[in-house]
Protein backbone atom coordinates (compact mmCIF):
# COMPACT_ATOMS: atom_id res chain seq x y z
CA UNK A 1 0.00 0.00 0.00
CA UNK A 2 1.38 3.61 -0.64
CA UNK A 3 2.52 5.31 2.31
CA UNK A 4 3.73 9.03 2.90
CA UNK A 5 6.86 10.06 3.26
CA UNK A 6 8.08 12.15 5.68
CA UNK A 7 9.02 15.06 2.51
CA UNK A 8 4.95 14.12 2.13
CA UNK A 9 5.61 12.38 -1.22
CA UNK A 10 3.00 9.53 -1.64
CA UNK A 11 5.44 6.43 -2.04
CA UNK A 12 4.45 2.66 -2.64
CA UNK A 13 7.59 0.29 -2.13
CA UNK A 14 7.97 -2.93 -4.76
CA UNK A 15 8.20 -5.82 -2.86
CA UNK A 16 8.44 -8.25 -6.13
CA UNK A 17 11.26 -8.38 -8.33
CA UNK A 18 11.27 -6.34 -11.44
CA UNK A 19 11.29 -9.58 -13.39
CA UNK A 20 7.38 -10.36 -12.07
CA UNK A 21 6.14 -6.65 -12.92
CA UNK A 22 3.28 -6.15 -15.73
CA UNK A 23 4.58 -2.16 -16.58
CA UNK A 24 2.37 -0.01 -18.26
CA UNK A 25 2.91 4.17 -19.91
CA UNK A 26 1.64 7.41 -18.71
CA UNK A 27 2.55 9.51 -20.65
CA UNK A 28 1.41 13.74 -20.89
CA UNK A 29 3.16 14.12 -24.18
CA UNK A 30 -0.29 14.21 -26.24
CA UNK A 31 0.15 10.41 -27.66
CA UNK A 32 -3.17 8.90 -29.10
CA UNK A 33 -4.45 6.43 -31.65
CA UNK A 34 -4.53 7.71 -35.04
CA UNK A 35 -8.42 6.79 -35.14
CA UNK A 36 -8.91 8.55 -32.03
CA UNK A 37 -9.96 11.67 -31.35
CA UNK A 38 -7.23 14.37 -31.15
CA UNK A 39 -6.89 16.48 -28.43
CA UNK A 40 -8.13 19.89 -28.58
CA UNK A 41 -5.57 22.16 -29.07
CA UNK A 42 -7.83 24.87 -30.51
CA UNK A 43 -9.23 25.48 -27.05
CA UNK A 44 -6.67 27.95 -24.88
CA UNK A 45 -7.24 26.68 -21.48
CA UNK A 46 -6.32 22.94 -22.99
CA UNK A 47 -7.66 19.66 -23.21
CA UNK A 48 -8.63 17.99 -19.95
CA UNK A 49 -9.36 14.66 -21.08
CA UNK A 50 -7.31 10.95 -21.99
CA UNK A 51 -6.87 8.38 -24.46
CA UNK A 52 -6.19 4.84 -23.64
CA UNK A 53 -4.18 3.20 -25.70
CA UNK A 54 -4.07 -0.85 -26.26
CA UNK A 55 -2.13 -3.66 -25.17
CA UNK A 56 -1.84 -4.28 -29.40
CA UNK A 57 -1.46 -1.13 -30.20
CA UNK A 58 1.36 -0.74 -32.65
CA UNK A 59 3.68 2.29 -32.61
CA UNK A 60 3.13 3.44 -36.27
CA UNK A 61 -0.71 3.06 -35.24
CA UNK A 62 0.24 6.40 -32.73
CA UNK A 63 0.70 9.88 -33.22
CA UNK A 64 0.90 13.22 -30.99
CA UNK A 65 -1.28 15.92 -30.85
CA UNK A 66 0.09 18.76 -28.82
CA UNK A 67 0.97 22.24 -29.56
CA UNK A 68 3.65 22.87 -26.37
CA UNK A 69 6.52 21.60 -27.26
CA UNK A 70 8.29 20.10 -30.37
CA UNK A 71 7.37 16.90 -31.29
CA UNK A 72 8.83 16.30 -35.09
CA UNK A 73 11.15 13.62 -33.36
CA UNK A 74 8.19 11.73 -31.81
CA UNK A 75 6.58 12.05 -35.02
CA UNK A 76 9.43 9.82 -36.38
CA UNK A 77 9.24 7.58 -33.80
CA UNK A 78 6.81 7.95 -30.98
CA UNK A 79 9.03 6.00 -28.68
CA UNK A 80 11.24 8.92 -28.12
CA UNK A 81 8.08 9.89 -25.42
CA UNK A 82 6.28 6.55 -25.35
CA UNK A 83 8.32 4.02 -25.53
CA UNK A 84 5.91 0.81 -26.41
CA UNK A 85 8.69 -0.66 -28.43
CA UNK A 86 11.83 -0.70 -26.16
CA UNK A 87 9.19 -1.93 -23.00
CA UNK A 88 8.23 -4.71 -25.24
CA UNK A 89 11.89 -5.70 -25.85
CA UNK A 90 12.63 -5.67 -22.29
CA UNK A 91 9.73 -7.84 -21.57
CA UNK A 92 10.59 -10.37 -24.36
CA UNK A 93 14.04 -10.27 -22.77
CA UNK A 94 12.67 -11.55 -19.15
CA UNK A 95 13.90 -7.62 -17.70
CA UNK A 96 10.06 -6.99 -16.62
CA UNK A 97 7.85 -9.61 -16.61
CA UNK A 98 5.32 -8.54 -19.02
CA UNK A 99 3.50 -5.28 -20.37
CA UNK A 100 0.42 -3.97 -19.63
CA UNK A 101 -2.90 -3.99 -21.03
CA UNK A 102 -3.78 -0.58 -21.55
CA UNK A 103 -1.75 2.66 -21.54
CA UNK A 104 -2.76 6.39 -21.13
CA UNK A 105 -1.87 9.28 -23.10
CA UNK A 106 -2.95 12.65 -21.98
CA UNK A 107 -1.80 16.14 -22.80
CA UNK A 108 -0.31 17.85 -20.13
CA UNK A 109 -0.74 20.87 -21.19
CA UNK A 110 -4.22 23.12 -19.56
CA UNK A 111 -5.10 26.29 -17.77
CA UNK A 112 -7.61 24.15 -15.94
CA UNK A 113 -5.00 23.24 -13.22
CA UNK A 114 -7.73 22.46 -10.40
CA UNK A 115 -9.41 20.38 -12.91
CA UNK A 116 -6.14 18.54 -14.19
CA UNK A 117 -5.40 17.44 -10.45
CA UNK A 118 -8.69 17.36 -8.84
CA UNK A 119 -10.21 15.44 -11.40
CA UNK A 120 -8.16 14.33 -14.75
CA UNK A 121 -4.86 13.01 -12.68
CA UNK A 122 -7.42 10.92 -10.27
CA UNK A 123 -9.28 9.48 -13.27
CA UNK A 124 -5.88 8.67 -15.06
CA UNK A 125 -4.59 6.80 -11.58
CA UNK A 126 -8.33 5.16 -11.69
CA UNK A 127 -8.48 3.56 -15.02
CA UNK A 128 -4.87 1.99 -14.66
CA UNK A 129 -5.35 1.02 -11.52
CA UNK A 130 -8.44 -1.05 -12.42
CA UNK A 131 -7.59 -1.84 -16.29
CA UNK A 132 -4.55 -2.17 -17.00
CA UNK A 133 -3.46 -4.69 -14.45
CA UNK A 134 -0.32 -2.82 -14.18
CA UNK A 135 1.80 -2.96 -10.93
CA UNK A 136 4.35 -0.69 -11.91
CA UNK A 137 3.84 2.62 -14.07
CA UNK A 138 6.52 4.43 -16.20
CA UNK A 139 6.18 8.22 -17.37
CA UNK A 140 6.71 10.44 -19.61
CA UNK A 141 6.37 14.45 -19.51
CA UNK A 142 7.77 14.92 -23.09
CA UNK B 1 3.66 22.56 -17.97
CA UNK B 2 3.26 18.94 -18.65
CA UNK B 3 6.57 17.98 -16.79
CA UNK B 4 4.46 19.10 -13.44
CA UNK B 5 0.99 18.00 -14.46
CA UNK B 6 2.48 14.54 -14.93
CA UNK B 7 3.78 14.42 -11.64
CA UNK B 8 0.83 15.07 -10.64
CA UNK B 9 -1.36 12.36 -12.17
CA UNK B 10 2.17 10.05 -10.75
CA UNK B 11 1.13 10.92 -7.86
CA UNK B 12 -2.03 10.07 -8.02
CA UNK B 13 -1.03 6.49 -8.99
CA UNK B 14 1.35 5.77 -6.62
CA UNK B 15 -1.28 6.89 -4.06
CA UNK B 16 -3.64 3.72 -4.97
CA UNK B 17 -0.96 1.57 -4.31
CA UNK B 18 0.76 1.32 -7.71
CA UNK B 19 4.77 1.87 -7.86
CA UNK B 20 5.68 4.68 -10.22
CA UNK B 21 8.81 6.38 -11.55
CA UNK B 22 8.99 9.18 -14.29
CA UNK B 23 11.56 9.67 -16.63
CA UNK B 24 11.59 13.87 -16.61
CA UNK B 25 13.28 16.20 -19.14
CA UNK B 26 12.60 19.55 -17.42
CA UNK B 27 13.69 18.77 -13.94
CA UNK B 28 13.13 21.99 -12.24
CA UNK B 29 9.22 21.91 -13.08
CA UNK B 30 9.13 18.38 -11.58
CA UNK B 31 11.01 18.82 -9.00
CA UNK B 32 8.26 21.67 -8.21
CA UNK B 33 5.71 18.74 -7.79
CA UNK B 34 7.79 16.59 -6.01
CA UNK B 35 7.72 13.01 -7.67
CA UNK B 36 8.09 9.67 -5.97
CA UNK B 37 10.83 8.78 -7.87
CA UNK B 38 12.59 10.01 -11.06
CA UNK B 39 14.98 10.14 -13.67
CA UNK B 40 16.24 12.73 -15.34
CA UNK B 41 18.55 11.53 -18.61
CA UNK B 42 21.16 15.07 -18.63
CA UNK B 43 20.87 17.40 -21.39
CA UNK B 44 18.17 15.89 -23.27
CA UNK B 45 16.11 18.17 -24.57
CA UNK B 46 12.14 18.26 -24.52
CA UNK B 47 10.61 16.12 -26.47
CA UNK B 48 13.18 12.88 -26.47
CA UNK B 49 12.04 12.13 -23.30
CA UNK B 50 13.59 8.44 -24.19
CA UNK B 51 16.52 10.13 -26.64
CA UNK B 52 16.37 10.42 -30.02
CA UNK B 53 14.43 8.97 -32.77
CA UNK B 54 15.15 5.24 -33.96
CA UNK B 55 18.29 5.00 -31.30
CA UNK B 56 16.44 2.35 -29.98
CA UNK B 57 19.41 0.60 -27.73
CA UNK B 58 19.56 4.34 -25.75
CA UNK B 59 15.81 4.38 -25.61
CA UNK B 60 15.95 0.78 -23.99
CA UNK B 61 18.48 1.83 -21.56
CA UNK B 62 17.27 5.11 -20.40
CA UNK B 63 13.62 2.67 -19.86
CA UNK B 64 16.16 -0.33 -18.32
CA UNK B 65 17.45 2.72 -15.81
CA UNK B 66 14.03 4.46 -14.75
CA UNK B 67 12.78 1.16 -13.86
CA UNK B 68 15.47 -0.37 -11.89
CA UNK B 69 15.51 3.28 -9.47
CA UNK B 70 12.56 1.10 -8.62
CA UNK B 71 14.96 -1.59 -6.27
CA UNK B 72 17.00 1.28 -5.49
CA UNK B 73 17.00 3.22 -2.09
CA UNK B 74 14.15 5.20 -1.70
CA UNK B 75 14.70 9.16 -2.26
CA UNK B 76 10.69 10.20 -2.67
CA UNK B 77 11.08 13.99 -4.34
CA UNK B 78 14.08 13.96 -5.42
CA UNK B 79 15.37 13.60 -9.28
CA UNK B 80 18.15 11.54 -10.28
CA UNK B 81 19.98 12.61 -13.13
CA UNK B 82 22.25 10.15 -15.31
CA UNK B 83 24.91 10.84 -18.33
CA UNK B 84 23.78 8.79 -21.98
CA UNK B 85 26.98 10.36 -24.07
CA UNK B 86 25.06 8.48 -27.11
CA UNK B 87 22.96 11.25 -26.93
CA UNK B 88 25.31 13.88 -28.14
CA UNK B 89 26.59 11.81 -30.93
CA UNK B 90 26.81 12.73 -34.32
CA UNK B 91 26.53 9.42 -35.29
CA UNK B 92 22.99 7.92 -34.77
CA UNK B 93 23.37 3.94 -35.74
CA UNK B 94 21.00 2.05 -36.34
Amino acid sequence: MAEISRKCVPFTPYERELTRATVAIVTAAGVHRKNQEPFNIADELGDLTFRIIGADDLASDLMVTHHHYDHSDADQDINVVFPIDPLRELAKEGFIGEVAREHIGFMGYTMQLKRMYEETAPQIAEEIDRKSRADLVVLTGG
Amino acid sequence: MCHRTVVAVQREIEMRGLTTVLITVSPEASRQMRPPRALYPKGFKIGNALGKPHMRELQKKVLRDALSLIKEPPRPGEIIEREYTEYGAENQPE
